[in-house]
């Protein structure tokens, strides 16, 4: 007896729109988690990465949400509410103040410990510096990190949500990984025994 | 970081081994692209708290019940339903308007669903009506048309001024006129209100 394949999202949300709960709750529980990432990584605000998860399954349970498989994926439809939530939730003022304080420490799951010295980004700091980094960004630069890098979304996908063309999703990702090696040098420069290392660059 | 990838196949490498500076430089992304890998992994399992989904939950189904209560199949039923329920008060109120006074039924029967009462109806009330909840049976509206012993009759109840009970012959003290009492009226098959009955 050959196992059956597990419902695609377009075909939960055929029998969600029909009233299946069931399906509702599958589709929710596979897509719920990247999308409060998403927004956590983006807003650095636990109650705002919650407001904004429910808002998103919140349009999509209304009849009027504004799905199209033909132009892209659910899951590229959510990450695009999510984005534009989180943007109008920065936009009022909210989660600025919030970017570095408020995540809870709830919602931070415990890093890996290294014992390797030499390895700043796999320790424990390390980790959590780069996600300061990440969340220091300028938007435009991070929420590709965080679609990209982050959530593993292909850069098709991430050009759908962010409606920009896939080049300007590669050169963002360069940019902002970039700055993120800058941030990180700062800091890098700051830890014992490395402060003799500079960037350097190669003009070849 | 497919990026990474690509330069090396480009046979990038032979370049990366003999300069220095570009050797740090592709240290450097590769570190950070797996200091990525690892706050995306472990990041792997932050969830929205249960109570989202919870929240989610109930607003699902109030949107999948209202949905459900409507089937496409029986539309007509609550329209038809409103539509004989506006009629009936609309025939009442308009019955009210007038002002007249109860004038004894045309006839009675017994062999529709619906007994109607005399016209005097404090005589009546006693014995003919329902004891548990309706103050006594159907009144016959004036002008109204007859009920046909095999008529298909629909009751509504609707909730109407005290007042209204005073044209049927009730005695209604003035300071409860104003009070609505609830009323069941009596359909025709053409949708027009025969008789009413008042519950207290």
């Amino acid at each position: 007896m050959t196992p059956s394949l597990p419902e695609t999202d377009d075909e939960l949300l055929i029998r969600m729109r029909r009233g299946d709960e069931r399906a509702f709750l599958t589709l929710y529980r596979r897509r719920q988690a990247a999308i409060y990432r998403f927004a956590l990584h983006m807003s650095g605000s636990a109650t705002l990465a919650e407001d904004v998860t429910q808002e998103v399954f919140l349009a999509l349970i209304r009849e009027q949400c504004g799905f199209d498989p033909e132009r892209g994926t659910l899951s590229g439809y959510l990450f695009g509410i999510a984005r534009k939530q989180v943007l109008r939730h920065v936009e009022r003022g909210r989660s600025d103040v919030a970017l570095d304080t408020e995540v809870e420490s709830s919602a931070v799951p415990e890093l890996m410990e290294s014992d390797d010295p030499l390895t700043f980004l796999i320790d424990r700091e390390g980790i959590e510096a780069l996600r300061r980094a990440v969340l220091a960004l300028p938007r435009r630069y991070r929420e590709v990190v965080v679609l990209c890098d982050l959530e593993e979304v292909d850069y098709g996908e991430a050009a759908v949500v962010l409606g920009c063309p896939i080049g300007t999703v590669r050169s963002r990702l360069h940019r902002a990984r970039a700055l993120l090696l800058e941030k990180l040098s700062q800091k890098w420069h700051h830890r014992p025994g490395v402060g003799a290392l500079k960037p350097i660059r190669c003009l070849i | 970081m497919p990026e990474l990838a690509h330069e090396a196949q480009d046979g990038h490498f032979e370049h990366v081994r003999e300069c220095p500076a570009c050797a740090a430089l592709l240290n450097r992304q590769r570190t950070l692209a797996s200091g990525l890998r690892t706050l995306a992994g472990d990041w792997r399992s932050v969830e929205a708290p249960v109570r989202v989904e919870s929240r989610l939950r109930a607003a699902f189904l109030g949107q999948a019940g209202l949905a459900v209560s409507h089937p496409a199949t029986r539309w007509w039923v609550p329209v038809a339903t409103w539509a004989m329920a506006t009629a009936a008060v609309v025939v009442l109120a308009m019955f009210l308007a007038r002002d007249r006074q109860p004038v004894a039924p045309a006839h009675r029967t017994t062999s529709n669903r619906v007994q109607l009462a005399a016209a005097d109806p404090p005589a009546d009330l006693e014995t003919l009506g329902d004891p548990s909840d309706a103050e006594g049976d159907f009144i016959p509206l004036p002008n109204a048309a007859r009920i046909e012993p095999n008529e298909d009759l629909n009751l509504v109840r609707v909730e109407v001024p005290r007042s209204a009970m005073i044209a049927l012959g009730y005695a209604v003290s003035e300071d409860r006129a104003s009070e609505p009492v609830e009323a069941e009226v009596v359909l025709g098959a053409d949708g027009l209100a025969r008789a009413v009955r008042f519950f207290e």
